[in-house]
């Protein structure tokens, strides 16, 4: 579970201050899929860095799973990442020159796993993303979709607690996005995997069980979607 | 640091050279090969000059050991018994007596002033090498006299142009030249041979027995220094106290001692410049592998910020930067290697020339020892630098890539 606690985040340019969070304060239930969304410029990006230990508060406090985060040191932080938290960006970051089975593996070896564990468990992951056929091809072979998605399955070998996406599907086209999003969906749903996610199109809201709206640095509102509603 | 992080990081650069470009791994590779080369290669010629100077100062001028007149005296009298002294001592293989003056060449009409050196010939056959180089001509022979021999370049050419230095204008053997000895007396001498040594002192002289100087001076028993040869290099100290031991009163020096200032002075300045080409050379590894590096992780900024976003110890990526550099500075040496005995082995057959004969390379396990440590060092060093800039900027700089 995440607790945030009046967090504001001020950026020093020269003279100017930018406020871009100004005392944010939410909770995040285990098992959630949650949608960060609002105008551009109202600090999606910041908070969702401020939750996956990227970028630490001006002031306030986040609380992941009873750990006050601010009081971890930076390699505490780069451990926590590593052994808790999962990451998906905009832009798939997969390292050329690896296989996309050892893109994957990664974060399990830099974590000092077992080979055949890790090995196995990349396999079955590949499989869930819909890569299994792709475990040794090359970035230069797969499409963004295809990229995209082995970028979730690194995000997802070390099973992370949380699963936190910036605008994943931007690159994409809507036929890709939706594959992606029925991805997370079906990880949130089978898996209980918690899924945070910045977002700009409304129509993805079907995916999450909750929307929080921000603006100008606060959240502004939230709601339960239908899709989760209806479920329940 | 964990093991972990270790094999991560090895894992990293062994892919990314296997898949890397291939061009710039081979491009750095090749420039390290030849600094590491270039490294190598002038002291190796420096060695080389050496080895060179101190073999023909054995071979042609001093022998290992130089006896010379006691202080305040100029010649060694008795020098017979001194040899007889000397003949004695195991580990010596031969000695020659010689006798050097001034004197002045005279043929047709040219003349030159220079040196003129007597030895007995059987003597000097057991130290030195000069009679192996008979260019025209017979050696002298133990009874010879009126008999000369002279250096070529003493000699010289009919032909002017073909000389390098003054000569007495193309003698040759068979013709007979006159000789002023420094003491006014002057003799025709028969010329028997003709020496083409490759050493300028030795082909810029001339020789008679040292009966036949020893009659012009009205001496005997006498010589100006005495050479000394041990059976093997490399022990002329050690020599030098037995000498001493076994009650030799006269100054004894050894051949190093004798060609000090001259070689000194020519290692000096060619060690200057071995330095400038050294630091030339090290600091071209410097920048080459600075840049390589430096690029590939400004290329890879983003990358390199989400590796550490999703937890990817950032020491990881420094490490496998620094084995990366480690591998194409081991592929450079081994390259380097590999160029160095190509050109060491092509040197040996077609050696260069100095004034003084042809040069060999002399490569030292000590010169190929520091090349390797400071290549090495220096790889790492530049290669750390912009790895360890980039892999310790803020994660979210790296990610906006701004
Ligand atoms: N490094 C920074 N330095 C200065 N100001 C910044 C920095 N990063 C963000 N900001 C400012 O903070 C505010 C919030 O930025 P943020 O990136 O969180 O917005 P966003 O909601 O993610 O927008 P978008 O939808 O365009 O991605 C903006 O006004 C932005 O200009
Ligand atoms: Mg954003």
């Amino acid at each position: 579970m995440i607790e945030v606690l009046d967090v504001t985040r001020v950026y020093q340019m020269g003279l100017v201050e930018v406020q871009a969070l100004r005392g944010v304060r939410c909770s995040i239930q285990q098992g959630e899929f949650v949608g960060i969304m609002g105008p551009s410029g109202s600090g999606k990006s910041t908070l969702l860095h401020i939750l996956g230990l990227l970028d630490s508060p001006t002031s306030g406090t986040v609380t992941i799973d009873g750990t006050d985060v601010g009081l971890l040191k930076e390699q505490e932080k780069s451990e926590f990442r590593l052994n808790h938290l999962g990451y998906v960006f905009q832009d798939y970051a997969l390292v050329p020159e690896l296989s996309v089975r050892e893109n994957v593996v990664l974060p399990a070896m830099a974590r000092g796993a077992p080979p055949d564990t890790y090995l196995k468990e990349s396999e079955e992951i590949l499989r869930q993303v819909g890569l299994g056929h792709r475990i040794d091809h090359r970035q230069y072979e797969l499409s963004g979709g295809e990229q995209q998605r082995v970028a979730i399955a690194r995000a997802l070998i070390n099973r992370p607690g949380i699963l936190f996406a910036d605008e994943p599907c931007a690159n994409l086209d809507s036929n890709t996005s939706r594959t992606i999003l029925n991805l997370f969906r079906e990880l949130n749903e089978k898996y209980g995997q918690t899924i945070i996610m910045v977002t700009h199109e409304e129509w993805h809201e079907e995916f999450m069980c909750r929307v929080l709206y921000m603006k100008d640095g606060l959240i502004d509102g939230e709601k339960a979607c239908k899709m989760r509603e209806n479920k329940n | 640091m964990p093991s972990q992080h270790f094999s991560v990081a090895l894992f990293l650069a062994i892919r990314s050279i296997q898949r890397g470009n291939r061009f710039t791994f081979f491009l750095t590779v090749m420039i390290m090969g030849l600094v590491f080369v270039n490294l190598v290669f002038l002291p190796s010629i420096i060695s080389g000059v050496v080895v060179n100077f101190n073999s023909q100062s054995i071979n042609y001028n001093y022998g290992n050991l130089v006896i010379e007149p006691r202080e305040n005296e100029v010649y060694i009298s008795g020098v017979s018994e001194v040899k007889q002294k000397i003949s004695q001592i195991p580990g010596i293989s031969g000695s020659s007596p010689r006798f050097s003056a001034g004197a002045t060449y005279h043929y047709h009409d040219n003349q030159l002033s220079g040196q003129i050196t007597g030895f007995n010939p059987r003597y000097e056959q057991e130290v030195t090498l000069i009679h192996t180089k008979m260019k025209d001509g017979d050696f002298l022979a133990e009874g010879d006299t009126d008999s000369i021999v002279l250096g070529t370049s003493l000699a010289g050419n009919i032909d002017e142009r073909l000389d390098q230095v003054d000569s007495l204008g193309g003698v040759t053997t068979g013709d007979s030249i006159d000789v002023t000895f420094s003491n006014g007396v002057r003799r025709t001498l028969r010329v028997k041979g003709i020496i083409e040594s490759g050493v300028y002192s030795v082909d810029r002289t001339a020789f008679i027995t040292l009966k036949e100087i020893e009659s012009v001076y009205g001496l005997s028993d006498t010589a100006t220094i005495l050479l000394v040869k041990l059976d093997g290099d490399g022990q002329e100290d050690k020599y030098k106290r037995i000498l001493m031991e076994y009650g030799i009163a006269e100054r004894i020096r050894t051949y190093q001692e004798k060609g000090l200032g001259f070689v000194n002075d020519a290692i000096r300045s060619f060690e200057i410049i071995n330095a400038i080409s050294t630091m030339v050379s090290l600091v071209i590894a410097i920048v080459v592998i600075f840049i390589v590096i430096f690029i590939n992780t400004i290329n890879k900024r983003r990358q390199i910020g989400i590796l550490k976003a999703i937890g990817i110890n950032k020491n990881i990526i420094v490490y496998s930067y620094i084995i990366q550099v480690f591998i194409i500075a081991s592929c450079g040496i081994l390259l380097g290697l590999l160029f160095s005995s190509g050109l060491v082995l092509y040197l040996t057959y077609k050696p260069l020339m100095f004034p003084g004969g042809a040069v060999l390379p002399v490569v030292e396990a000590g010169s190929i020892i520091r090349s390797i440590m400071s290549l090495a060092l220096v790889s790492l060093i530049s290669g750390f630098i912009p790895s360890w800039k980039t892999a310790n900027e803020p994660i979210l700089d790296a990610i906006r890539g701004n």
